[in-house]
């Protein structure tokens, strides 16, 4: 076999290509990954209400009242649910510094989300909107568009285990009863041009994306030391 | 610039390209949001990680270890250039498998398509003829 050599003009010019390629790559990471940082915008806190319906988590006077626009099947808000709320639910929520109001956002891209929404708001009915918003975050991979076509079946094994009284909660997912209600939440999003979920309003700051805790608690410590009241959309249901 | 040299100057580029989509799916670069973007519905499908890695994070090992094989043989490094040849083919080849799967997954199953997957299947493609030609160079010789 007839060894090749490299010329050494050739191969200076070769390793120039490559460590041409690896600046750019670099530099083009650095640029990609600052344009794609959460960046929260400022907005008016006092948007007039629409009518929209969101459920509320902690004390409906709490100095500052937040606002999630959230989907079931987003894993992105799968990922805040889990991960960071249990935090925020104990020490910001039960120490009566917050509220969170949740809406439901349901994406085009999530065919089961509508089916989700559904059965949160059948289980508030019964006053039990957040456990089946934890179960269904919780479980989200069993019921998404990429697991069944037959999201209910899986959404009924969980209304069975928060321990809903079963028939009420069927028919009320049957007739769709808390379609308008989803809508309106949804129209609200639109309406506040809302770009993806999770998105939180805090104080007059719009922030999308699963943030860690302590950016939403930098969040909140802001909201409070301005003082700036967000007015919630029409109604806000404590289920 | 010879097919080896250009085997490894867009591996080095897929290499960046994968290393953006596994830092992203990871969370460190920006928030992890669902939007109406193809890539992150890809991104954040069950078929996002393989092997519970995610898939940018194999394309990344893959891109690896074909610039890698490509700048041994171009430098000699190595006793048989030649088996580098094979190996960078069975390589790209089972790469051009594995991309045409996650590109059917795209169209059949997720309902979204990830332009920076789409980018990526080509240069795997690019890759997998290079290779293919410089294992036919490397049996002339």
């Amino acid at each position: 076999m007839a060894k090749q050599t490299v010329k050494p003009s050739k191969s200076g010019s070769f390793v120039g290509i490559l460590v041409v390629i690896a600046v750019v790559g670099i530099a083009a990471i650095a640029y990609l990954a600052n344009g794609k940082a959460s960046k929260a915008v400022t907005v008016d806190p006092n948007v007039p209400a629409g009518a929209a319906f969101g459920y509320i988590r902690g004390d409906s006077t709490a100095p500052v009242q937040i606002i999630e626009f959230g989907d079931f099947e987003c894993p992105s808000c799968g990922q805040f649910a889990t991960v960071t709320e249990p935090d925020i639910r104990s020490r910001l929520i039960a120490t009566g510094q917050v509220a969170l109001t949740f809406y439901d956002f349901p994406l085009d891209m999530h065919r089961n989300t509508w089916a989700a929404s559904n059965s949160a708001a059948c289980a508030a009915d019964q006053g039990k909107f957040w456990e089946m918003h934890d179960r269904l975050f919780e479980g989200q991979n069993e019921w998404n568009t990429q697991a069944t076509k037959d999201p209910v079946s899986v959404m009924k094994g969980y209304a069975k285990e928060i321990g809903l009284e079963m028939s009420k909660w069927q028919s009320c997912v049957d007739e769709a009863k808390h379609l308008d209600r989803i809508k309106g939440n949804r129209a609200e999003a639109l309406r506040r041009n809302i770009q993806s979920t999770p998105t939180f309003i805090i104080g007059d700051k719009m922030v999308p994306g699963a943030i860690t805790y302590d950016a939403f608690k930098a969040y909140v410590d802001s909201a409070a030391a301005a003082k700036a009241p967000v007015k919630a959309p029409a109604k806000a249901a404590a289920k | 610039m010879n097919k080896r040299q250009a085997i490894a100057a867009l591996s080095l580029a897929g290499f960046f390209l994968a290393t953006y989509l596994t830092l992203y799916k990871l969370g460190y670069i920006g928030t992890l949001a669902c939007g109406t973007g193809g890539c992150e519905t890809v991104q954040l499908s069950k078929w996002g990680d393989f092997l519970g890695m995610p898939v940018a994070a194999w394309g990344a090992l893959f891109y690896l270890a074909m610039c890698a094989a490509a700048i041994c043989a171009e430098f000699q490094w190595v006793a048989s250039p030649r088996l580098l040849s094979r190996a960078m083919t069975l390589m790209s080849g089972w790469g051009v498998i594995f991309s045409g799967w996650l590109t059917w997954l795209e169209l059949a199953r997720i309902h979204a398509i990830c332009r920076y997957c789409v980018v990526s299947a080509v240069l795997v493609f690019v890759l997998f003829v290079l290779s293919v030609l410089e294992l036919r160079t490397q049996r002339e010789g």
